[in-house]
C-alpha cells in the first residue's frame, strides 16, 4: 500500500490560498438515518430529536435534527476537499446554528480559506476553513471554523 | 386511591433551568461512553467524512496511530451528549460552540467522561423568559486525560420568569 495512492493530489497544504471558496459537490438530505441514529448513539437526551409524538404540534412539524449531527454532516460534505490529507483536526471556533433543520432537509456545504499557518512540524501546515451549510433552499443553517494540520505534497505525495 | 396507574404517577423530571445555575460550579456528567470501532466507523460514513485515518486501519497505523482515529466529530458529539440532561436537555436551543481543543487522539476501545463547568449566566432583556448560559465542557479519557474542551452557550429558560409589565 502507498498511502498517496489513496487520497486526492490536489488538496495539500500548498493547494490552499486565503480566500479561496470551495462549492463541493455533494448534497446529503437528513433523515433519521443520521438524526436519530446519530443522536442517539452519542445518548444526546434532548427528545426534541427523537420523540415525534412531542414534536408534531410544535412550530417545527416534527423531529428537529441534532445541531451536532446537521454540522457534522455539512463538515463531512467538506471533507475531501479540505481535510482528506490532513494529519489531524485541531479545533473548531465560532460555531453557530443558524435555522433549524427537519427530516427530509438537504444540506450542502462550502468551505472558505480564511488563514494559512505555519505548524511546528515542517512536512504540514495548519489551515483554518470556515465552512458553510445551506440548505434545499440556499438558507444558512450552519456556520463554524475548523483548524486543521494537513500534509505537505512536498513530503507527502511521493510516500 | 384510584386504580389507574396514570392518576397514581408522578413525572420524574429531567433536566436543569436557568436558577439552577452557579458561576463556577462543575457537574460530572452520567454514564460515560466507550467507543466502538463500529461507532465511528458509522459516525464517518453517514456523514461522509472521508479522510482514511477515519476508515482505514493500515494507513492509519502508516501513520504512527496504534488504530484507526475516532472521528474527533464524534469524540466532540459523545462529549456533548453526555452533557445534555445536565446542561440543556429542557433548558431551550443551542446558542453556540467555540474555542474548541482537540488535546490527543481517540481510538476504538477509549472510554470518553465529561464534565462541565459552569462559565457565565446572564439574564437577556430582550427576551425574559430566558438566560444563556455558557459552560466550559471538557472530555477525559480512560486515563483521565484530557482529549477535548469547548465552551458551549444555550439559552436556558427561567423557572421564574419575571411578570411582564404592563404595556405602557
Amino acid at each position: 500500500m502507498k498511502i498517496s495512492d489513496l487520497t486526492g493530489k490536489d488538496n495539500y497544504f500548498e493547494a490552499f490560498e486565503v480566500g479561496q471558496v470551495i462549492r463541493h459537490a455533494r448534497g446529503k438530505t437528513i433523515e433519521g438515518l443520521e438524526n436519530v441514529l446519530i443522536t442517539n448513539l452519542v445518548m444526546n437526551t434532548a427528545q426534541a430529536h427523537f420523540n415525534e409524538d412531542s414534536m408534531r404540534g410544535s412550530q417545527y412539524g416534527g423531529r428537529l435534527s441534532y445541531g451536532g449531527v446537521n454540522f457534522s454532516l455539512v463538515m463531512g460534505l467538506a471533507m475531501q476537499d479540505t481535510g482528506e490529507n490532513a494529519l489531524a483536526e485541531l479545533g473548531m471556533d465560532n460555531i453557530r446554528l443558524l435555522s433549524p433543520v427537519v427530516h427530509g432537509d438537504t444540506l450542502y456545504a462550502y468551505s472558505e480559506v480564511l488563514k494559512l499557518e505555519e505548524a511546528d512540524r515542517e512536512d504540514a501546515g495548519v489551515v483554518i476553513f470556515r465552512h458553510y451549510g445551506v440548505n434545499q433552499d440556499d438558507k444558512l443553517v450552519f456556520q463554524g471554523d475548523r483548524r486543521m494540520l494537513i500534509k505537505r505534497a512536498s513530503h507527502w505525495a511521493d510516500r | 386511591m384510584s386504580d389507574d396507574f396514570r392518576a397514581r404517577a408522578k413525572l420524574s423530571p429531567k433536566g436543569h433551568l436557568y436558577e439552577d445555575f452557579n458561576v463556577g460550579e462543575v457537574r460530572i456528567h452520567h454514564w460515560g461512553r466507550t467507543i466502538a470501532e463500529s461507532d465511528t466507523l458509522l459516525f464517518t460514513t453517514l456523514t461522509l467524512s472521508y479522510n482514511p485515518l477515519y476508515s482505514n486501519r493500515a494507513f492509519a497505523l502508516a501513520h504512527g496511530h496504534s488504530d484507526i482515529v475516532v472521528n474527533p466529530l464524534l469524540v466532540f458529539n459523545t462529549v456533548l451528549g453526555l452533557s445534555v440532561e445536565d446542561n440543556s436537555e429542557i433548558g431551550g436551543p443551542f446558542v453556540g460552540v467555540g474555542a474548541l481543543t482537540y488535546r490527543q487522539p481517540v481510538y476504538p476501545g477509549d472510554t470518553i467522561t465529561a464534565r462541565s463547568t459552569t462559565k457565565a449566566t446572564r439574564l437577556s432583556a430582550s427576551n425574559p423568559a430566558n438566560g444563556i448560559v455558557t459552560w466550559l465542557t471538557e472530555g477525559f479519557n480512560q486515563r483521565d486525560e484530557l482529549v477535548i474542551d469547548f465552551e458551549r452557550s444555550n439559552l436556558v429558560r427561567l423557572r421564574h420568569p419575571p411578570k411582564k409589565e404592563a404595556a405602557a
